[in-house]
């Protein structure tokens, strides 16, 4: 088990961590400046019910969609890591994918899909139902976003639970628990960690969710801010700031909980027990398929239908698409280069900071900490004016990076670096002290330390951050519209300014497209890997 | 077992040839790709470079104007260089950048980002031999923009929910009690935001408040953007919207029979038959004022006017040149009295009143 030491932190560690966290605080500090500079009265609106209707829904939503993601994310993380699940490799590679999709077309594709009279009206209609579901208001929304957001938890539960070694379970299975006693008792705990740490972020990425709300027609927050941009500056810089503050709250809330260290998994000789379903075989089949099957399936089928309509209409009916195959390709191409780097950036990014809260007792990380993740619940627009902001303050400098690729990565990494923080934070934690203390004692520096005991066993975590972050980033918009340079087209950024302007054809075909390469890149980059053991 | 990784490659070289195939149109048709059209709008040889580039911010998405922006490059040796986004996003960008920002033209969907930027003063003096190209309704004043589009404001309804015999010839019968709960309204986004600031200023803001809280009254439904609105009302989900005619057309042909919903024009003199333009403004700060004139006023060329009614269904607003076949006629108010330049700080109201009502909630 790593606890925090008494040893005093490196002062090189936290002087890192220091100018890290406040490279992740330009956005909130130009929140901070807008409020000043507009003369925004935060205090006047929060007595308003305008202000206060709107933010009890948000944290209404926020409250319920992060207790079913954590629900959700822990039961198919188990499911697919450790039974013996049927199919389980494919699902391992499809359960992560609701993330890729960007919500303004995810959720419009979930109501073509679902609602009276859409593509699965057929389907329903012979099984007997007449307009079953329609999406809308609370509970689209939650439908939704649970749907969208449950991969938060489930990928830092599963790179988890394939790192735990089965002898503690063994041994409780020996002394005669049932297997819900040894789940309760021995692998909860364990997981624990990762399982806060993921709901978090559903928290805070439901709170800053505007395309979906929207389209789900629930009056929430961002709304109130997205419509006050240029109408009342002031108001929307105040409630956004708002917003910041709740995330600091909670943030800094989670962490009084306790810190939460993981018990490092000892040996690698024990491989993970796997359980056997049994009579629960055919219930746990049925909700994978459920969830699995509406959070990836009922996207894919609109977006299929829209690809496919699209595509007959220019082969057989002359009607070609606005968009071409070498336009599709370049904004792939683009869409894989920025997005690999940002999830390398971001790793190496937040790296410094988990080692200073994961092995030091360190307040500096635990401050830097909570500034990395509060930043998740800033809308991008924020984040992108407030680096345009920034940029043009640093004169040469600024001018050098504005229009660069070299920005565009660094606001992904502020954007996303939240992602990566706290699933890096475990992977530091689950490294054994007393791996360190064998290599100091024979002699290793801190450094070759690093190199060959902490990198090798973090590698698994360290792959599942960069591998969320990689998705993330694929579907990101505002920054990619803002931020990017001229003329650089991201796929998420044309399915955007087709989808708008109803090309529904084409944005669905980019959409595939885009689910697609995440599919496989998801696949090479850690569900592969994270096998192999 | 490794089942997963052929599939997956299947899927993706089966989605590459879709796409290949995507490029390739028929032979003998003709060539409606962005080389095509570019080619329609200009056939000549293309101009050696000049070496100097406009730098566009484009609220209108690049489906819609690019085979413009190449023709203009063909035709007059000027590069182009375009950031595409949100209009309003693009409109802050720009207040925040302020006179370094790189952008010599703004292209805003509708009016209400050309407003806020003229506000804070971000906008130059476009040529008076640009600004005459079109009638005086359709630029501002003080020339600091020129409309080059329009989008005519309509109500989409579904044709099995909604008789010939029964739709309403003015937005002030939908307050009735027959029209209750099966109305849609974009209340949040831009364009329906333009048009209700349009509403206040031409009928007065008593009478328009008051409309909207008897909309409000009446259950109407509050939907997020004009396209989803039109994809419910073809799907049945709402009987009936107001918004912005083009989608409808866009909607129908992507989709074919299964949507089930068409446009009605509102009365010629109902106000809910709104003419709203697109803007052109060159920016302030813009290094190549001269390049960006060019640019507006090859956006009111008769070849590009033409092809904005027949390619994207939408109002040419250059004197001249008339309206596709397809698109209803316009007549008295729309290409009338309003005067877009008065609206100015009417926006901030506007959504004070829209929040205040509750429309949100629905």
């Amino acid at each position: 088990m790593t606890m925090p030491t008494l040893r005093r932190s490196p002062r090189s560690l936290r002087g890192v961590s220091i100018v890290l966290a406040f490279l992740f605080a330009f956005p909130g500090l130009y929140l901070v400046w807008r409020n000043i500079s507009t003369d925004a009265d935060l205090i006047g609106l929060l007595r308003s019910d305008r202000t206060l209707a709107p933010l009890w829904r948000t944290l209404k939503l926020a409250v319920a969609v992060a207790a079913s993601a954590a629900l959700v994310g822990t039961a198919l993380a188990w499911l697919t890591m450790r039974t013996d699940l049927a199919m389980r490799r494919v699902w391992r590679t499809l359960l992560p994918l609701p993330l890729v999709f960007p919500t303004f077309i995810g959720a419009a594709a979930f109501i073509r899909t679902l609602n009276p009279g859409g593509l699965a009206n057929g389907l329903f209609a012979s099984l007997g139902l007449q307009d079953p579901l329609e999406l809308r208001g609370f509970f689209g929304a939650w439908f939704v976003l649970t749907l969208f957001t449950y991969p938060y938890v489930y990928l830092p539960v599963a790179a988890r639970l394939t790192r735990l070694s089965g002898s503690l379970e063994e041994s409780a299975r020996v002394l005669g628990d049932t297997a819900w006693q040894t789940f309760r008792r021995i692998v909860l705990p364990q997981t624990s960690a990762a399982m806060a740490a993921g709901t978090l972020l559903v928290f805070l990425y439901t709170i800053s969710d505007f395309g979906a709300v929207q389209l789900m027609r629930y009056d929430t927050l961002t709304r109130a801010i997205e419509t006050n941009y240029l109408a009342q500056p002031a108001v929307a810089f105040a409630l956004s700031l708002l917003l910041l503050l709740l995330a600091v709250v909670v943030v800094g809330g989670e962490r009084a909980l306790g810190p939460r260290t993981a018990v490092a998994d000892s040996s690698r000789s024990s491989r993970p027990v796997t359980y056997e379903l049994q009579r629960w075989k055919i219930p746990a089949q049925l909700f994978v398929l459920l969830v699995g099957g509406l959070s990836v399936g009922a996207p894919m089928v609109a977006l299929t239908d829209w690809a496919i309509d699209g595509l007959r209409r220019a082969w057989f009916n002359g009607r070609p698409l606005a968009i071409d195959g070498a336009e599709v390709f370049e904004a792939a191409r683009n869409t894989l280069e920025t997005s690999v780097l940002a999830a390398l950036v971001a790793v190496l990014a937040v790296l410094p900071i988990a080692f200073l809260v994961g092995r030091y007792r360190s307040r500096t990380g635990s401050a830097s900490h909570a500034v990395v993740i509060a930043t998740f619940a800033l809308p991008g627009i924020l984040i992108a004016l407030s680096l345009r902001f920034w940029a043009l303050r640093f004169g040469a400098i600024g001018e050098f990076f504005t229009d660069s690729k070299a920005l565009l990565i660094f606001a992904y990494v502020v954007r996303f670096g939240s992602l990566a923080m706290g699933i890096t934070l475990i992977a530091v934690q689950a490294v054994p002290d007393r791996f360190h203390d064998v290599g100091s004692t024979l002699g290793a520096s801190r450094w070759r330390r690093l190199r060959t005991i902490d990198l090798p066993l973090m590698a698994p975590g360290l792959l599942a951050a960069a591998g969320l972050v990689l998705l993330s980033t694929m579907k990101e918009l505002p920054i990619s519209l803002i931020v990017a340079p001229l003329d650089y087209p991201t796929l998420t950024t044309r399915i955007f300014g087709s989808f708008e302007e109803a090309f529904v054809a084409e944005a669905g075909i980019m959409a595939l497209v885009l689910v697609v390469m995440s599919a496989v890149l998801s696949w090479f980059l850690v569900l592969r890997r994270a096998e192999h053991r | 077992m490794h089942i997963q990784l052929p599939r997956l490659r299947i899927t993706a070289a089966l989605l590459v040839l879709a796409l290949l195939g995507a490029g390739c149109g028929g032979d003998n048709e003709p060539d409606r790709s962005v080389e095509g059209i570019a080619a329609d709008i200009f056939g000549g040889n293309c101009v050696a470079s000049t070496d100097t580039t406009v730098t566009i911010y484009s609220g209108r998405t690049e489906n819609l104007i690019e085979p413009v922006l190449d023709a203009f490059s063909c035709e007059t040796g000027i590069d182009v260089a375009v950031r595409w986004g949100d209009s309003a996003q693009l409109a802050l960008l720009l207040d925040e950048e302020g006179d370094r920002t790189q952008a010599d033209v703004f292209l805003s969907k509708s009016p209400g980002p050309v407003g806020f930027l003229e506000a804070e003063g971000l906008l130059a003096t476009i040529d008076e031999s640009v600004l005459s190209l079109v009638a005086e309704q359709n630029r501002s004043d003080a020339g600091s923009w020129v409309g080059f589009s329009g989008r005519k404001r309509v109500a989409v309804y579904n044709i099995d929910a909604v008789t010939e015999a029964q739709l309403p010839e003015s937005i002030f019968e939908l307050t009735d009690e027959a029209w209750r709960g099966r109305v849609a309204l974009p209340a949040t986004n831009g364009s329906f935001v333009d048009w209700f600031t349009v509403f206040r200023d031409q009928a007065g803001t008593d009478v328009a408040t008051q409309w909207l809280n008897d909309m409000v009254a009446n259950d109407a439904k509050y939907y997020a953007n004009n396209r989803a609105i039109v994809e419910a009302a073809g799907r049945g989900e709402v009987d009936i919207g107001l918004v912005n005619h083009y989608y409808n057309y866009q909607e129908a042909a992507a989709i074919g029979e299964d949507h089930r919903a068409l446009n009605h024009d509102l009365g010629d003199e109902d106000i809910g038959s709104l003419l709203i333009i697109t803007a052109a403004t060159v920016t302030g700060a813009s290094d190549n004022p001269e390049e960006a004139n060019e640019l507006v006023r090859y956006l009111l060329s008769e070849p590009v006017q033409r092809y904005f009614t027949d390619d994207t269904f939408e109002y040419p607003l250059a004197d001249g040149v008339a309206p596709a076949d397809i698109l209803p006629p316009l007549t008295a108010l729309e290409i009338g009295s309003v005067d877009f330049d008065a609206l100015g700080g009417g926006f901030e109201e506007t959504t004070r009143i829209i929040d205040a009502s509750g429309i949100a909630n629905q």
